[in-house]
């Protein structure tokens, strides 16, 4: 009751402020409490659609302005910058829907999961902690979030690599399913007497077992007693011994040795901390049907526990097994996310990332992509602004068909921004002729003709497609583009200077400025430099480094002027120095030797866009 | 500290937890009853609130506070160890502060009624966010969450989006002075460019037909409007018709007295060329644009004269100035709450309070200084009197004893000292020591056994610790009666030797003196008491980190006893599973031992493989330093999760920090005490939570600990276990 007043309050508020046809949609929502039916149902809706597309609520996405991704990021810096918020922000919400086009029909299932990173397991994981931008959560706030339902209700997860570790340091014994193949090396005499050793005592326990099965007359004092010498315990209902291993081999011997009593045996490994094998238990079982009573018991409990471990991952993990193409808006950032929090920590490099995830995700369409096909839409970023553009211009009416349409009610406004997507992508393919409901009868041609634009982030994006529009000035709204080793980063200079300021500071100051250059701010410590004739930058950066530098420029430098060229900014982005100014960060960067930046930049020369849309506006931040 | 100091929690019935009681104004108009909810304040009720609040912390004897944050260890390595030395303590303390938020403010100001003989209680509720209401300089708003801490406020029905949506914003001293300063420099560029922004506007280009056409129908407009109140000026008012005519965009209004159009759906750009209109053409026009309360609306002004003109663009600026003003004081917010406690020099009252204190210099003071000592020296001023009922109840004797069978911790205090208001009930047990009487006053609502058993909100922590500190008040003979006033309860000798004590950290009952800055180890009358845990000697330490993660302590020990001798060392102690302090029986087997690893890693020949610490050294990333390298490890603001990746990101790249060779002459020191009761090598989760604990019981058969220190020491270990889940 508490949170319901503030919320409907928020909730009339969007509806005055949306679309129309946006808001009768409904999504389920989806908490603990629902998930496990959810689960089912979602997984129906997931093998009858063509495609799933997903949509992501983080707790913010930079920390410090420069952070924020820019147009003079290359693709390095790009992923870089999309790990660092992955690694350091949490995901509140997931929004799935899988969906169908049939020609201008879309049949859609929408779903929107709240999570949190509750510690069901009392392990550490899957975070210790997480970060909140205070601006995020309050626009989270304004849209009608609920924080109670998420915190209280939200769905837990581990990553596949956190499962792992998981296992390993909750102990749980793990059933042997098939006896493993004899092993080929010749058995040592260690070996051999090891073997005869745990034979005679299985054997005893074994023989022991089977008497006082028939023998109930015994005392307390004799069982316990007999307990203690033979080692032996109790499995549940049935009795069990433990035999100690000290190695992965004499796992191998004693399970081959067990396979001659194979009839009513059954082994578990106990596992060690470090992941190897403390011991092997042997479980009794009174006759072959009660042998597989049990064993099936095992792998329902096993199936329990997993479930319970892997919480929301479950989601991901049908997603990725039915293969379907993955439709999102804002893909690398939204995959470095899902890799980071579902599958495992970000590798280093981005082609290390795409390699991890096309194994789970092979296929990736990311609508942004799309709508850069259609031509002058680069700078529509945000899905309404999109879908209204091709309102305008194409014809490519779309009808929208939500499965939990009968359950509409205020409390279902969240994870609207997947069905959006859904529509978006429609009518992408509707406007670039593809159809993609045929996608199950001819498969070749048309999963070829989308794999075009399958996979291709964002960020990679853009270097084919236009030229260099060589007559237009910077300061337009057109992009140009410019090779990153034309750009300067400059920093040290006094604090609230403008761009304009710097720039006429700098013009006067050498030679190097009297031909035509640009200068922008980056943040309010820093600023770039963007020289517009070859050679001119490098010239720049030797004149800084040199004895020889006269003038106003040596009397700039002398103020505490500094100067680097992109290199230095890979660099700090490469070994994380993430400080608030980018200044201090590209100050420590330029102190640490150069041992990074080898391999992949040379190769592959980045150019990045250069338009004053990357113009940080500084009242904004 | 918050969310873990109360544990492990104590009986209180569990239905009054469970009925916690809901933010709801509504329920202020109920008629009163015992259970009625405490004051919660968000953004709709903050400025009454505040009134209110004013007048009882200055009509109050002591204000109990207590805070509710995100979190408390931003990495398992970060929590208290018995190996952190006094500085790392606090730069613990401080690094807490500084990453995790504050979103509940519990304030509770306590009156002594000498008629009534009973205490009157304002327990206040302030739900708190640090929402960005005015733009600022410098990083985002950012904040860091522990999972475990909002799961564990979550188990208490923590209300997080009346926080979110609704808490109650704030900016520090520092923010505040940021603000302030920018708008004046706003200000008097404004006053002194003025001539300098006409010329740059003038300098718009007309390049567009389309611009060219839009002035000159502006120019026709408006020249039309202005004739037209010439002409009504001298005939008089006669036909308000006729400028209605015009457009809708154009309305004619009165603007500071004067007749004025206000401009409505323009572009921007049109705008721009109608300013440039007015101010080529018009002599007595003036473009005037006024931000009101959300939006700004742009005005043509109708001006007589060039003085009028003049005046009216210096009232507008004012105006501007003015209201600016008002909302940087809006934006200052919860921070008036702070302001008044300060200013009030009131007792302030907080139980196991540092990190509430840190929290409160953080947030609303600036930012916290790098050392204790200034720190202490900043929070003296603006808190003169500040008590920690930690201390109180742990320096008394009879007190303790009265304790014994419980933690100090607030819930198992209030419930034990103050059994009439926990449980509504006599306790038979205290019958020899009256309980004094607290009479809740909530709005219009009173109730003299008022509870509403809500734990672990900061609002009820509040009440609770003032209850504790009255009734210990009342042990120690204090007579409300005679110190009814403030200042007079301040000077009271027999609160005197327990004021400004905090601890800085529980486990090692470390204390600081927020006066003097000094350092106490022990603390008055409570020597017979509790024995502190042996002297850690920092000097005989190293630090060795990065080790391969299947290396348990013991087998360290064992590696290094080979090499050192089977008595050199004393203890190890292990920090996560990448780290680890090892004490040595001398100073200069630190050295010894940083050269022979250094030595060993430089050379590669067969020898060192063969040599007992190889086993140590495999992989090849086993870094070991001094003890100062924990403390630079520390400063760092930078928080990975495991002590190895912390070090590798503080840019630590050599393997071995050799001592410099003067110190290691310096120290000899035979003075050992120390048990090896900190070596334990925990395999798994659970065992080594009950390892933590058998240690701690075996160490009382040494005769070396009293019970109350085994209760701490299980206190400490449930709480580390809680936070870290390790």
């Amino acid at each position: 009751m508490v949170a319901l007043i503030p919320r409907r309050l928020f909730c009339t508020k969007i509806s005055r402020n949306c679309h129309q046809h946006q808001l009768q949609w409904s999504v389920k929502q989806v908490t603990k409490s629902n998930f496990n039916d959810s689960l089912h149902d979602f997984h129906s809706h997931l093998s009858s659609s063509d495609f799933v597309a997903v949509s992501l609520q983080n707790t913010g996405s930079f920390s410090a302005p420069w952070h924020r991704l820019s147009s003079f990021d290359c693709p390095e810096t790009t992923y870089l910058k999309a790990r660092r918020a992955a690694d350091r922000f949490q995901l509140l919400q997931f929004a799935v829907c899988p969906f169908t086009i049939s020609g201008s029909k879309v049949t859609a299932h929408p779903y929107n999961f709240h999570l949190f990173p509750r510690d069901e397991l009392n392990i550490g994981m899957p975070s210790y902690s997480f970060s909140c931008q205070t601006s995020y959560l309050t626009a989270m706030a304004q849209q009608g979030f609920d924080f109670n339902a998420c915190i209280y209700d939200g769905i837990s997860y581990l990553s596949r690599a956190q499962e792992l570790v998981a296992k390993v340091r909750m102990g749980n014994p793990i059933a042997i399913h098939h006896v493993m193949k004899p092993s080929s090396t010749p058995p040592s005499v260690a070996d051999t007497i090891f073997v005869e050793r745990v034979k005679s005592r299985v054997k005893h326990w074994k023989k022991a077992c089977a008497d006082s099965s028939s023998r109930k007359t015994d005392e307390a004092l004799v069982k316990s007693l007999r307990k203690l010498v033979l080692g032996g315990e109790q499995y549940g209902s049935r009795p069990c011994m433990t035999i100690d291993v000290c190695s992965e081999r004499q796992v191998q011997l004693v399970l081959e040795m067990l396979g001659e009593f194979s009839d009513d045996l059954v082994a578990l490994k106990i596992p060690t901390k470090g992941g190897g094998t403390q011991a092997v238990r042997v479980v009794l079982t009174s006759s072959k049907e009660d042998k597989s009573l049990f064993e099936r018991q095992l792998q329902n409990v096993e199936e329990e526990q997993n479930k319970k471990i892997r919480g929301f991952r479950e989601v991901i993990d049908l997603i990725s097994a039915s293969q379907k193409p993955v439709v999102s808006h804002n893909s690398l950032n939204d995959f470095s996310v899902i890799h980071s929090k579902f599958i495992g920590p970000l590798p280093l490099n981005m082609d290390e990332f795409l390699c991890s995830l096309r194994l789970v995700f092979p296929h990736v369409f990311d609508v942004n992509h799309l709508m850069k096909e259609i031509g002058p839409l680069e700078n529509v970023t945000n899905i309404p602004a999109a879908i209204s553009y091709l309102k305008n211009r194409f014809f490519a009416p779309i009808d929208m068909e939500i499965s939990h349409g009968a359950l509409l009610n205020e409390g279902k406004i969240h994870g609207q921004t997947v069905l959006r997507i859904c529509h978006l992508f429609a009518k992408l393919c509707s406007v670039l002729r593809i159809t993609p409901g045929a996608i199950q009868s001819s498969d070749d041609n048309i999963t070829s003709l989308l794999d075009g634009y399958a996979n291709s982030f964002k960020s990679c994006s853009g270097s084919s497609q236009e030229s260099v529009d060589g007559g237009i000035r910077i300061w337009t709204k057109s992009p140009r583009k410019v090779g990153c080793k034309h750009l300067v980063f400059l920093w040290g200079f006094r604090d609230s200077l403008s761009a304009g300021m710097l720039k006429s500071l700098l013009q006067g100051s050498h030679d190097v400025f009297s031909e035509e250059f640009d200068v922008c701010l980056v943040d309010k410590s820093c600023a770039i430099v963007v020289f517009l004739q070859p050679n001119l930058s490098q010239a720049f950066l030797d004149i800084m480094s040199s004895e020889g530098i006269s003038g106003s420029l040596r009397e700039l430098v002398s103020e505490g002027l500094r100067a680097a060229g992109y290199e230095t900014y890979k660099r700090a982005c490469g070994l994380g120095y993430w400080e608030a100014d980018l200044a201090s960060s590209l100050d420590k960067a330029s102190a640490t030797p150069d041992c990074f930046s080898q391999s992949g930049s040379e190769t592959n020369p980045s150019e990045v866009f250069w338009c004053n849309d990357l113009m940080i506006n500084l009242g904004d931040l | 500290m918050n969310t873990t100091k109360h544990w492990p929690k104590r009986a209180l019935i569990l239905s009054r937890v469970l009925s916690r009681a809901f933010f709801s104004n509504t329920s202020t108009s109920a008629s009163p009853s015992p259970t009625f909810p405490l004051k919660h304040v968000t953004r709709s009720n903050f400025d009454s609130a505040l009134v209110e609040l004013r007048s009882h912390v200055r009509a109050a004897d002591f204000v109990a506070i207590d805070l509710e944050m995100t979190g408390v260890t931003s990495a398992p390595w970060r929590e208290s160890f018995e190996f952190d030395r006094f500085d790392i303590r606090y730069l613990k303390v401080k690094d807490s502060a500084e990453k995790f938020a504050v979103i509940q403010f519990g304030v509770c100001p306590f009156r002594w009624d000498s008629l009534k003989q009973s205490f009157i209680a304002h327990p206040h509720n302030f739900f708190v966010f640090p929402r960005q209401e005015i733009p600022l300089d410098g990083p985002s708003n950012e904040f860091l969450c522990q999972t475990t801490s909002m799961d564990f406020l979550a188990k208490y029905q923590f209300d997080f989006n009346a926080c979110i949506h609704e808490g109650v914003s704030y900016l520090s001293r520092g923010q505040e002075d940021e603000a302030r300063r920018r708008l004046k420099s706003l200000y008097k560029e404004q006053l002194t460019n003025s001539s300098h922004n006409l010329r740059e506007t003038m300098d718009v280009p007309l390049v567009r037909v389309a611009d060219v056409l839009f002035t000159e129908r502006m120019k026709k407009r408006l020249s039309e409007w202005r004739d037209e109140l010439l002409q009504n000026r001298s005939r008089g008012p006669q036909d308000q018709g006729a400028s209605n005519d015009l457009n809708q965009q154009f309305q004619t209004v009165f603007f500071k007295m004067r007749p004025a159009l206000s401009l409505n759906g323009f572009t921007s750009h049109q705008l721009s060329l109608i300013r440039m209109v007015t101010r080529k053409h018009f002599k007595d026009l003036v473009y005037v644009r006024f931000n009101g309360e959300s939006s700004s609306q742009e005005f043509v002004v109708f001006t007589d004269s060039e003085s009028d003109k003049d005046r009216l663009v210096e009232e507008v600026k004012n105006e501007h100035y003015r209201r600016a003003e008002t909302m940087i004081h809006a934006a200052v917010g919860f921070r008036h709450v702070i302001d008044l406690l300060s200013s009030e020099n009131k007792l302030i009252v907080g139980h196991n309070c540092i990190l509430d204190i840190a929290h409160i210099h953080s947030k609303f003071l600036g930012p916290l200084p790098l050392t204790a000592e200034e720190f202490v020296s900043c929070v003296n001023k603006y808190f003169p009197n500040i008590i920690d009922t930690k201390i109180l109840l742990n320096a008394d004797n009879i007190l303790q004893q009265r304790m014994k069978k419980s933690s100090t911790s607030l819930s198992s205090a209030f419930s034990l000292l103050c059994p009439e208001i926990a449980h509504g009930f006599e306790s038979k047990v205290q019958s020899s020591q009256p309980c004094v009487k607290v009479e809740v006053h909530v709005d219009e609502m009173r109730s003299p056994d008022w509870n509403s058993g809500a734990k672990h909100e900061a609002g009820y922590d509040a009440f609770m610790t003032g209850c504790v500190f009255a009734q210990v008040c009342s042990h120690l003979g204090i007579d409300f009666q005679l110190y009814s006033t403030s200042e007079n309860l301040v000077q009271n000798e027999k609160l005197q030797k327990h004021m400004n004590l905090l601890y800085l950290s529980w486990i090692n009952g470390d204390v600081i003196d927020l006066r003097t800055g000094s350092r106490t180890a022990e603390f008055l009358g409570s020597n017979i008491l509790r024995k502190r845990f042996p002297r850690i000697l920092y000097e005989n330490i190293v630090l060795i980190w990065g080790f391969p993660s299947k290396l348990k302590p013991s087998v360290i020990r064992e590696c290094i006893c080979k090499t050192l001798g089977p008595t050199s060392v004393i203890s190890i102690y292990r920090m996560d599973q990448t780290a680890v302090f090892v004490q040595f029986s001398k100073a200069e087997l630190v050295s010894d031992f940083l050269i022979l690893k250094e030595s060993l890693e430089r050379s590669d020949d067969a020898i060192s493989v063969l040599h007992p610490l190889s086993q140590l050294l495999e992989g090849g990333n086993t870094r070991a330093a001094s003890y100062e390298t924990y403390k630079d490890i520390c400063e760092s603001p930078v928080s990975e999760l495991l002590f190895a990746d912390q070090a590798e990101a503080v840019g630590i790249k050599w393997k071995t920090k050799l001592l410099p060779s003067d110190v290691v002459e310096s120290q000899e020191d035979n003075h050992f005490h120390l048990e090896n009761a900190l070596d334990h090598t925990p395999e798994t989760v659970e065992k080594s939570k009950i390892r933590k604990t058998e240690d701690v019981v075996n160490d009382s058969s040494n005769k070396q600990l009293t019970c109350d220190e085994i209760i701490d020491t299980l206190l400490k270990v449930e709480k580390i276990r809680r936070t870290s889940n390790l």
